[in-house]
């Protein structure tokens, strides 16, 4: 008996050693399941708050290129409202008032659009995340849609009092429903890893016509995004390794090691479809 | 002792820091990152429990975890690396040392203190590559990543014992 105590107490940094993989392991598969585990990323508060002091000086020495960058943005938005404008006087003039009450009733989509911005931004991992400096005080919640002036960035995965963890793009477990500009069918954007500047669409239908410069959208589906957000644009087409679609990769247009300033597009009516779809999957 | 432990407490954070603001951002061709806070448990007297080590591994990697979003990766790797530590330790030291005795260029001379470092760098980051893709599980960027990772923290391993002799 005292043999084996003995044992046990001259090896009992293997006892600790055991328990303190447990402890990791825990935390590497609780990580990708439970909202609890925000506590142990940099949406924690000390870690969010150390980014967000450190992203305040940093701010300041790209305050130039960003400003020019909001200039020419507020310019292009004046220009689409301009264009909003005169196609909705034409469809004025074209409809009855009947039709002209469906038209604005049909557009109300429930989307309410926030700013935020990025403190914490890795782009170099297999799984990259973005900590923004939102939270569920300031109505941020699971599954908003996150997107800058160029184009979508990710969803947001985690949600702490006043900071989010926001799944970039630049995961292998992204996956966004997107449509080509110009053309009905949808297909998936999934990352295959490494490349920074692209990724992949895994399942575009073989009876449409696509060419290299197609822009690719978001098709609306997700409830993530309003429908049209741009994504990025077909640079080489080929067939998938089924061969029962063309895979395309495409060029992001968001720029992710820069992303900074950034846009929440929240979903009023996203809970309700949440909730009629999964209450469709439990029927199954 | 006690001043030892103090001046453990310093270099632990001093490193981390540098770790979580510095090193964890730059990313070289896409494949190699330095984990410099690795440097503090290489330096760890001789004669630091077992427990010990094993409890800084842990703390030190769970804090870069937090701070770079991969909960309990660095942390496992960097516990294992605390085990392995000391067998390595012993292959270019022997018995009956004083207690004070920590791992440098000067003590095992640089070849040993080569040697040592890099098989402990190896161990911690063949287990974080590992864990880190075991979902995608590609070979030849994983044999890259682990290389290349521990040859860039090797040279600020050297560089840093540089610094110290000449102090």
């Amino acid at each position: 008996m005292s043999s084996i105590l003995n044992f046990l107490v001259k090896h009992n940094h293997w006892f600790l050693f055991i328990l303190l993989e447990g402890i990791s392991f825990v935390l590497i598969f609780a990580f990708n399941n439970y909202h609890s585990a925000a506590m142990f990323t940099s949406a924690n508060s000390v870690a969010g708050n150390l980014y967000a002091a450190i992203s305040d000086v940093e701010g300041y020495f790209s305050l130039k290129d960003e400003n020019t960058a909001l200039h020419e943005h507020n310019r292009a938005l004046v220009e689409k409202i301009n264009a909003m404008q005169e196609e909705l006087s034409a469809f004025r003039d074209s409809a009855s008032l009947a039709d002209n009450r469906y038209i604005c009733e049909k557009s109300k989509e429930g989307y309410t659009f926030g700013t935020a911005r990025a403190i914490n931004n890795t782009v170099n991992r297999t799984d990259n995340f973005i900590t923004i400096d939102k939270g569920s005080n300031d109505g941020i919640s699971q599954d908003m849609g996150v997107f800058n002036e160029k184009g979508v960035i990710g969803i947001v995965y985690l949600a702490s009092e006043n900071f989010a963890l926001v799944q970039s793009l630049l995961n292998s477990k992204s996956m966004l429903s997107c449509r080509v500009k110009g053309d009905n069918s949808f297909c998936t954007l999934k990352w295959q890893g490494n490349d920074i500047y692209h990724s992949h669409l895994i399942d575009l239908p073989r009876h449409g016509r696509y060419e290299k410069g197609d822009t690719i959208v978001t098709s609306g589906f997700s409830a993530s995004f309003p429908a049209n957000v741009p994504v990025g644009e077909i640079v080489e087409l080929e067939d998938s390794d089924d061969g029962n679609f063309y895979k395309a990769k495409i060029r992001l247009f968001a720029d992710f090691s820069k992303a900074d300033k950034l846009f929440t597009a929240g979903n009023s009516n996203r809970k309700e479809q949440a909730e009629l779809e999964s209450s469709i999957n439990k029927e199954e | 002792m006690t001043q030892n432990t103090l001046a453990n407490i310093r270099n632990f954070i001093l490193l981390t820091i540098a770790q979580v603001l510095i090193f964890s951002q730059i990313h070289l061709f896409g494949y190699a990152t330095a984990y410099v806070y690795l440097i503090f448990l290489l330096k760890l007297p001789r004669h630091t429990s077992k427990n010990a080590l094993l409890l800084w591994g842990f703390s030190a990697g769970l804090i870069v975890d937090i701070f770079c979003n991969t909960p309990g990766i660095n942390a496992a790797a960097a516990t294992a690396m605390s085990l392995a530590r000391n067998a390595f330790l012993s292959m270019f030291t022997h018995n009956g040392l004083p207690d004070d005795f920590v791992p440098s260029a000067k003590s095992i001379k640089w070849g040993g203190y080569t040697v040592y470092s890099l098989l402990n760098l190896l161990t911690f980051y063949t287990i974080l590559f590992l864990l880190e893709v075991f979902t995608t599980g590609y070979i030849i960027p994983l044999l890259i990543s682990i290389s290349s990772s521990t040859l860039l923290t090797m040279l600020f391993v050297i560089v840093t014992e540089c610094f110290s002799h000449r102090k």
